[in-house]
């Protein structure tokens, strides 16, 4: 055991001292990103993220807010090492949002990385990745659901160097701004991704003063060398085989009919393991396309959630497994195939991994969730007489366990965001909530029952855009191990009017009218097990919480309930002679 | 005319009692092991000790209590059948609550669940009413749907009811006459109020607050009115009896049983107003207090003598949005085990070997090497000497499991692995103070540590080091020091209201008014409890953001009467606070006010914390002698002295170690240790 880290010449105290150090560090950075940045989608939504990098651009410290970052960082900073390698100074800072020459899930997601020294020597890199308010693009929010190219998404920048030696390249600035629709809400979050990657470069010089630069740089290999080594321990402990599993998406938001296959093809033998994607569709038109780093990190979360939650989270990770993903297919498209809808993708990817996973993983199958979605409100008059983008992010119902039902009105899998309060919606921007409550019977029967969706109306008070990007309004989330899917989501336009209607699940500027009404239904998680096996006395309190109707517990589950004194109670004989039948 | 005062804090193993003799200005402790059954036995125990000792009962003019009732039946799920009621339509709020999963490792969880409900969703009801976010009235409230809601709850035998209406902050109209309605159709229900517990804006927080307050007021009211029964039992005539809140001020028996939540954090809160005292008296203002005990330790920060509070606060996965003093708790403790993973790893912790079967050293059975074995295998306890002599610890039993489970298997010496064991817990409880101060802009080289608790002591000298801070104070009893605080505690309870309004549009006239209302309310609630006029002191806070931001800070404000002048040096206040929280100000981006705060104080007597003259004794008469300890890799000859035979002016060099009853000092080479005139113990460097 012991002889693993004699090798590298760090004692056993002392990297555990560090790595509790670097694990600080991170945790600093995300706080001041958190606090200083200015937009509501970094301090309302938190979807931003800090890492710390090693000279060579693989992460040796990452605070986990969003998982899939962690495949971002190493390739952002691989296109700054191409581009700028031996020319770096310390007071540095380059950019990139760029999807093709670096690696953001979408162009609003920006990197900012800076180079660290210490005592003259570039010992690693501190970098923050966070999603931008608007880049520009047909849409507020630069998410277009009808890009067909990225050129459709607003700007992009490849790998750039703002800042050298402390001065800023203005020409940088204004370019940037003059390509936002909020010019100030982009460079002030910039300005505030700078603060925490100083901060970072500050921690670990002085880190790097305290143990001496060899026994960091050993420690960071170190670091990345056991996290692999953890989780290859972890991997060589299941099953050897072949597995294989595939999801669809609803569609590509452009080819409305047309669903969208992705497919893994899982092969594992001692503590090697391999993803093949090769089977999934080809590139799509519409912005369902992700590109091969998100594959990665999308891998290393399943494994993370398969193994070990609290496992130092770093580059070693990546190196765990081996992947495929065919050139010119959704998972790895060709210049200039657009992007920015990258989420419901993404879910795809996981589910059908821990769908082919779970074969050889025992007892950690699990029904399907219910995806992420967001829906984005541009308008010119709040209350205060300005323009304001209303951006509001959902989840729904999560799948079942093997031991429990699924979470009802949470977020699922890698995405996690906040809902936005009614107060607040409500006074800050021209719109009435009528109701706010959870989507009876959306949860996929079960021995365990798929979480529960949710269900939002809104009567929009003024004239608006109004744009949605969500997942499973066709395709549901499935069930597991004889467990039913649960309801797909839905988003009707005007419901109970002549003019009602259904919009897809990616949709750009439909426009709202004043008392528009729309109503919002996410999607309910899959659920776990024959639904006809689940304690019928579950099946009853479930009746009475609201969670599921009547008819649906004797239709779904056998279960027969009759109404005594306002309550709901058990017909043993009728659920006796039906579940029998 | 002889006057006592008892405080007494309730904790998992011990209760601690504190007695204050008036006339002599005299204090003495106590403590005696906790009756988690019925906490009152051990609390009646600690009183009658002091009536044994021929102090007549009537001479006890004040009691205040530190209490785990309430965060108890919280963790454990004990609280009464609770009740829900909301506006039609709106379900949601409480079942999505926060909708996201709390950062880091959970993530990566797929078991996590959300807490369960307290008033789930079959015992909850929706009443047809709606107001908007100017506090009109959209749908009048129709008061049939709130009899048939009481009908219901009644049916099933709910004991309390929560009831939480959108925009009720604003127009709190329709939930009082929900109350009512209640009230006439179950005469002995428990209700809470939104509007009343929170009148503040985000309907999710203050629900949870709401609910929260209603599942614990049954039993809150239960516990106090048979603590009450039995203190008067004694003879205790005195009306002057509290309970520590949440807040860092105390509120008398009455009041508390009418707003439960408040109490959730009433144990840790003393040691933090003991902190506030020791600035006030020392004047060493700036401080971080750290309360290690057997399985957790509570960091806390102190600027200028002014505790800091959060105004949001997560407990087992629920929100309570109230302002709480806001201590940051990380599993690390005497108790802490250390161990050796697969990858040839040493991780020291999160669990605990707890009191049973406790570190190794106790000789109860427990094997597996904890922090307590690795600080007596490196020579900083006495084997006989731990509480008095009371308990008798076993070194080779340290020593063997820390050779065993972590030296053999590491390839080290057992002092090289004992001392690697204390340094990394050492770096999670420093990383937990960097999260209070450093990472909120406070720079640690103003602040001297506050070390208590039976453990704090040991690691203090040392973190301080490690942290660059000042130096470290112990205080003169460290093993009581949260029963400490409740002696120096005033009456507070905090009052506020939530009204949305752009700074650049708000008249100081408005403002005043809206503060005027809620000092109202806060003198009025004082003078019911029995405090005169001159007594009732008044605290003013606007928590404001930025237009736009997702959440606010609260402001202090000096006066309740302000004019336009004053509101426009308030918004140049909050931006220099923006910047010093958050490193930086935008005084050109619009600012909201969103709630105004007042908190009555009601004062107290103060207690003054004994001053002590040196007798000139030398401090030849403390030394108990010397023993090896192991200091940065090196073995070296300590000297030992038993602190309650320390003199006023004594200073004791290092490598050095201070015994008194519950609590070891660990003084290493070049700090020095000195009892200052209150016989703290303030350790430095030396210079």
């Amino acid at each position: 055991m012991a002889t693993k880290m004699d090798q590298s010449g760090v004692d056993p105290v002392t990297f555990q001292v560090i790595k509790a150090s670097l694990t600080g560090i991170v945790q600093e950075m995300q706080n001041s990103l958190f606090r200083t940045g200015y937009s509501t989608i970094i301090r309302e939504s938190q979807d931003a993220s800090c890492a710390l990098l090693n000279a060579e651009g693989e992460v040796v410290a990452q605070h986990v807010v969003l998982p899939l970052h962690i495949g971002a960082f190493p390739a952002c900073c691989a296109a700054v090492l191409r581009t700028y390698r031996g020319t770096f100074q310390e007071g540095d800072a380059y950019l990139i949002n760029h999807t093709y020459e670096g690696g953001s899930p979408h162009a609003p997601d920006m990197a900012v990385l800076t180079p660290i020294f210490h005592q003259g020597r570039h010992v690693g890199f501190s970098g923050t990745i966070a999603h931008k308010s608007d880049i520009g693009g047909p849409v507020p929010g630069s998410c277009f659901a009808l890009a067909k190219e990225i050129f459709a998404e607003g700007i992009h920048l490849p790998a750039v160097r703002y800042i050298r030696a402390g001065v800023v390249n203005e020409e940088v600035e204004r370019i940037l701004a003059s390509n936002s629709r909020t010019p100030e809400l982009v460079l002030g979050d910039i300005r505030g991704q700078i603060g925490s990657d100083r901060l970072g470069e500050r921690r670990v010089a002085e880190l790097s003063g305290k143990y001496g630069q060899n026994q960091l740089l050993a420690c960071f290999d170190q670091l990345m060398r056991v996290s692999e080594e953890s989780m290859r321990e972890h991997i060589a402990g299941w099953q050897d085989g072949r597995f294989e599993a595939e999801r669809l998406l609803d569609n590509d938001g452009i080819s409305l009919d047309k669903p969208i296959r992705i497919h893994v093809v899982v092969e594992k033998k001692g503590d090697r393991i391999k993803f093949d994607f090769s089977g999934s569709a080809d590139q799509t038109q519409g912005p369902a396309n992700i590109r091969p780093p998100l594959v990665k990190a999308s891998i290393v979360y399943c494994l993370i959630c398969l193994t070990d939650p609290h496992i130092h989270i770093n580059s070693g990770l990546l190196k765990v497994a081996d992947v495929v993903v065919r050139e010119g297919s959704v998972l790895n498209p060709r210049f200039p195939a657009s992007l920015n809808t990258y989420n419901p993708t993404v879910h795809a990817v996981v589910e059908a991994m821990l769908d082919a996973l779970a074969q050889m993983v025992p007892g950690r199958a699990r029904g399907d969730g219910c995806g992420s979605r967001s829906i984005i409100i541009g308008g010119r008059s709040t209350r205060a007489g300005k323009g304001y983008v209303q951006y509001e992010i959902f989840g729904g119902g999560t799948g079942a366990r093997p031991n429990k039902d699924g979470l009802s009105g949470a977020c699922a899998h890698q995405s996690n965001s906040r809902i936005a309060p009614v107060e607040i919606i409500e006074s800050e921007f021209p719109t009435l909530v009528k109701r706010f409550d959870l989507v009876k019977d959306s949860g996929g029967p079960g021995e365990f029952r798929g979480g529960l969706g949710i269900h939002r109306e809104y009567e929009n008070l003024m004239d608006a855009r109004f744009n949605i990007r969500s997942t499973k309004h066709v395709i549901p989330a499935l069930g597991v191990h004889g467990g039913k899917s649960g309801k797909p989501g839905k988003l009707t336009m005007k419901p109970g009017t002549n003019q009602e209607r259904e919009l897809p699940s990616r949709y750009s500027d439909y426009p709202l009218g004043e008392h528009d009404v729309f109503r919002l239904e996410t999607p309910g998680g899959g659920g776990f097990g024959d639904p006809l096996s689940r304690e019928p006395s579950l099946v009853v309190a479930d009746v009475n919480e609201g969670y599921v109707s009547p008819a649906r517990a004797a239709e779904d589950y056998g279960v027969v309930v009759v109404e005594r004194d306002g309550d709901w109670v058990l017909d043993e004989a009728a659920t006796a002679k039906r579940r029998k039948s | 005319m002889g006057q006592f005062r008892i405080t007494v804090d309730t904790g998992g193993t011990f209760t601690d009692v504190v007695y204050y003799d008036e006339t002599k200005q005299a204090i003495t402790i106590h403590k005696l092991p906790s009756t988690p059954h019925d906490p009152s036995e051990a609390i009646l125990g600690g009183v009658q000790a002091l009536i044994d000792k021929g102090v007549p009962a009537t001479e006890i003019e004040y009691f205040c209590h530190g209490t785990t009732v309430g965060t108890n039946a919280l963790l454990e799920g004990k609280g009464a059948r609770t009740g829900l009621i909301i506006t039609e339509g709106f379900r949601g709020i409480y079942e999505v609550g926060e909708q996201c999963i709390p950062y880091g490792p959970t993530i990566f969880n797929m078991f996590y669940e959300k807490p369960a409900k307290l008033a789930p969703q079959s015992l909850t009801c929706e009443v047809k009413e709606r107001v908007d976010f100017q506090g009109r009235v959209l749908m009048p409230l129709d008061e049939a749907s709130v009899r048939a809601a009481a009908r219901r709850l009644k049916a099933k035998k709910v004991t309390s009811v929560s009831v939480c209406l959108l925009f009720s902050f604003l127009h709190p109209e329709h939930e009082r006459r929900v109350r009512d309605i209640l009230k006439e159709e179950m005469p002995d229900v428990s209700v809470s109020l939104s509007s009343e517990v929170l009148p503040q804006i985000r309907e999710y927080f203050r629900l949870s607050t709401t609910v929260i307050n209603a599942y614990l007021q049954p039993v809150l009211e239960r516990y106090i009115a048979n603590l009450a029964k039995r203190l008067e039992g004694t003879g205790m005539k005195s009306r002057k009896r509290y309970i520590m809140q949440s807040n860092g001020g105390t509120s008398t028996f009455e009041s508390t049983a009418k707003k439960a939540v408040a109490t959730v954090l009433s144990g840790p809160a003393g040691g933090m107003t003991a902190g506030v005292t020791m600035a006030r008296d020392t004047g060493h203002r700036d401080l971080i207090t750290f309360d290690m005990g057997g399985t957790s330790c509570d960091v806390a920060l102190i600027k200028d003598a002014q505790p800091s509070f959060a105004s949001r606060v997560l407990i087992d996965g629920r929100v309570i949005a109230l302002p709480m003093m806001d201590i940051n708790t990380v599993s690390a403790g005497g108790g802490t085990i250390a161990r050796v993973t697969n990858q040839g790893m040493l991780e020291v912790g999160p669990d605990s070997a707890g009191a049973v079967p406790g570190p190794a050293c106790y000789g109860r059975g427990g094997e597996l090497p904890t922090v307590t074995d690795a600080n007596m295998a490196l020579g900083y306890f006495s084997e006989t000497n731990f509480l008095g002599g009371r308990m008798r610890l076993d070194r080779s039993k340290a020593v063997r499991a820390v050779e065993e489970k972590v030296a053999k298997p590491l390839r080290l010496s057992t002092a090289e692995a004992a001392e690697g064991i204390v340094r990394i817990i050492n770096v999670k409880m420093e990383e937990a103070i960097k999260a209070i101060s450093t990472m909120r802009g406070y720079d640690l080289r103003d602040f001297m540590l506050v070390a208590f608790g039976g453990a704090g002591p040991l690691h203090s000298s040392q973190m301080a080091r490690d942290l660059g801070m000042k130096g470290v104070i112990v205080p003169l009893y460290p093993g009581v020091n949260s029963a400490i605080g409740l002696l120096q505690a005033d009456v507070k309870h905090d009052h506020a209201m939530s009204r949305l309004k752009v700074i650049a549009n708000l008249k100081g006239s408005e403002a005043s008014g809206h503060f005027a209302e809620l000092a109202q309310q806060a003198r009025q609630e004082l003078l019911d409890e029995g405090f005169a006029e001159g007594q009732i002191a008044y605290q003013y806070g606007l928590d404001m953001r930025y237009a736009g931001q997702g959440y606010e800070i609260t402001v202090p404000v000096k006066s309740g009467s302000l004019n336009d002048a004053d509101v426009a040096a308030i918004r140049r206040g909050f931006d220099e606070m923006h910047k010093q929280l958050f490193g930086h100000a935008a005084p050109d981006e619009p600012v909201e006010v969103v709630t105004y705060r007042v908190a009555g104080i009601g004062q107290v007597p103060e207690v003054k914390m004994p001053r002590f003259k040196s007798e000139g004794r030398p401090l030849e008469d403390a030394h108990l002698g010397s023993r090896t300890a192991r200091f940065d890799g090196a073995d070296m000859t300590a000297e030992v002295y038993q602190r309650e035979r320390l003199d006023v002016g004594h200073a004791i060099k290092g490598p050095a170690v201070v015994e008194q009853l519950d609590a070891t000092l660990v003084v290493p080479p070049g700090q020095i240790a000195t009892v200052d005139e209150w016989k703290n113990i303030i350790v430095t460097d030396e210079v």
